[in-house]
């Protein structure tokens, strides 16, 4: 590859990162917590692009000692995807199809030593909860801290045959280490068959303990009042 | 081009409509490449600036001239730089070609991601109620790097090794510094960058068609769960920060697949393989991959049976 085009194709990735931040879509990959090193990591791109460029302009030649000058093979042109996928396309944030493939698999394990941190909820009123948080307390428990209280959930519609479910996934780093979060809606509100795939909604109900606790199954809510939300700007749960 | 790809930005959103999977496998794609840029540009900024800043006789002094002495050394400066694998490719190569052994600097490549404070507090995060699987994965990954090391020392071929990866680089003049600093890391960035988006391509693609139930039937079979687990590091190439959370929670797997999980993945994985083959060329690679990927298994087996009771 020219010595040219590999400084466009850098100035393409390092304005990638930069764009994503900008625009907040980062959030659909990685981490709040990235912000920062993804600035970063875009100013310093884009700026060893730009040397190289200043340098080649003024016409100090590019000596061959230190023994980097050798060209550069085919694969650098495989930047060129990630750049123009995050500048052009930005892909979604994981959703429906990402949990539908694992509603078979059985549900996540939770260790009791996170739980018994979590204080009974409060008598009364109703409280907004992590999807992640109302699986945690749902499948250790045995709903304990849940029964008869009213909890708000946000997520968006997996629908699979005849039951839907609202989801988060859950991520550790990035988007590949994501795993979800599925409860299950049941109730006989009309707006629950109108729900499609990837919607986002809010959800207040009732958590339902299981007719067979045997089985690992992703836990149950009873809706009492549902409603459709914009997608939120960090659509993960940590 | 770039005309050509906004023209066709309209098209590609209607495909991801269509086939869900697709876009999943995208979205993980976009996401491995956006969470190990920062750390590959940290890599090469290293890189640089061993090239530019360390003098060869600097590095002569610090690393014993005894060669096993040196792999020990190389293990222990892993576990005080907390890098991530991708940044540590650039680096180990750069200590090559300033004249530290081979041997040690790729302990260093295999200590660095795994057992660093950042990782190891991690783990103790995801495994509140198991204080020794933090204690056995530190021993179990430092060990596969000095013990891999070592067979390094005793059995590994220079010649392996692509001729450009291990040109001994002479010593910088003062003036020239910050050129060969910049030109040192724009140039390792564009080598390694493409063969890191590989990398992610196949996480990505692996990640989309595996089966979750792969890991929910694993609970009986031990052995089974060890070489699937084994397996399944390599090919998803999650971060050696997130690992540990992903393992945690899965249901009704034993400690032992968990702790080779952890153990296997920051030492050899599709992103590494792909990134250790453009540096240090296919041969290397080649090699290597399956070398470590043995010595990781054994080195979990050995600690999980030591601090982990091996009975449970």
């Amino acid at each position: 590859m020219r010595r040219e085009t590999a400084n466009v194709l850098l100035l393409l990735l390092g304005g990638c990162l930069l764009k994503l931040v900008w625009t907040g879509d980062y959030l659909r990959y990685v981490k709040p917590q990235h912000r920062w090193w993804l600035i970063g990591a875009g100013l310093i791109v884009v700026m060893l692009a730009g040397v190289a460029i200043w340098r080649d302009m003024r016409g100090a030649s590019v000596g061959t000692d230190g023994g980097h000058s050798h060209g550069t093979g085919r694969s650098a042109w495989l930047l060129l995807v990630p750049a123009l996928a995050g500048l052009i396309v930005a892909p979604p944030a994981l959703g429906a199809d990402s949990v539908a493939r694992s509603l078979d698999a059985g549900t996540r394990q939770v260790d009791p030593a996170e739980i018994e941190a979590y204080p009974p909820l409060p008598a009364g009123e109703v409280t907004p909860m992590p999807i992640s948080q109302f699986h945690a307390r749902a499948t250790w428990d045995k709903g304990r801290t849940l029964v008869g209280r009213q909890v708000r959930l946000t997520g968006f519609v997996v629908r699979q045959g005849e039951r839907t479910y609202v989801a988060r996934v859950v991520i550790g780093c990035c988007a590949a280490d994501g795993y979800p979060v599925p409860v299950r809606l049941v109730g006989d509100a009309p707006m629950l068959r109108t729900l499609r795939d990837d919607e986002w909604i809010q959800v207040v109900g009732r958590y339902r303990p299981p007719r067979d606790a045997t089985r690992a199954r992703a836990p149950e809510i009873a809706v009492d009042l549902l409603r459709r939300v914009p997608e939120p700007e960090d659509p993960y749960e940590y | 081009m770039l005309l050509a790809a906004l023209l066709l930005s309209p098209t590609l959103s209607e495909w991801f409509k269509s086939a869900p999977q697709l876009r999943t496998g995208v979205t993980v794609f976009v996401a491995i490449c956006v969470q190990a840029l920062p750390f590959l540009v940290v890599g090469v900024l290293l890189s640089g600036a061993i090239a530019a800043f360390v003098p060869a006789r600097v590095l002569e002094r610090l690393m014993p001239r005894n060669r096993a002495a040196s792999v020990g050394v190389a293990g222990v400066a892993g576990v005080a730089l907390p890098t991530c694998e991708c940044a540590a490719v650039p680096v180990a190569r750069q200590l090559m070609s300033r004249g530290v052994a081979p041997a040690a600097a790729l302990t260093f490549l295999l200590a660095a991601p795994a057992v660093n404070p950042v990782v190891l507090a991690a783990t103790a995060v995801a495994f509140p109620g198991e204080p020794l699987m933090v204690l056995a994965r530190f021993v179990a990954s430092l060990g596969t790097a000095v013990v891999t090391g070592l067979l390094w020392v005793r059995f590994g071929k220079v010649e392996w090794i692509v001729e450009r990866a291990r040109r001994r680089a002479s010593d910088v003049a003062s003036g020239e510094r910050w050129r060969v600093f910049t030109e040192t890391a724009r140039a390792d960035l564009i080598e390694a960058g493409g063969f890191l988006v590989l990398g992610a391509a196949v996480a990505a693609t692996m990640n989309v068609l595996i089966p979750p139930q792969w890991f929910s039937s694993l609970g009986d079979e031990l052995v089974v769960g060890v070489v699937v687990m084994a397996v399944l590091a390599v090919v998803l190439a999650l971060c050696s920060e997130a690992d540990a959370f992903v393992v945690a929670s899965l249901p009704g797997l034993p400690l032992l697949p968990k702790l080779v999980f952890l153990v296997v993945g920051p030492a050899v994985d599709v992103k590494l393989l792909s990134l250790q083959a453009g540096t240090f060329g296919r041969p290397f690679a080649l090699r290597f991959a399956p070398l470590t990927f043995v010595v990781a298994i054994a080195c979990a087996v050995a600690a999980w049976a030591v601090f982990l009771g091996g009975g449970r």
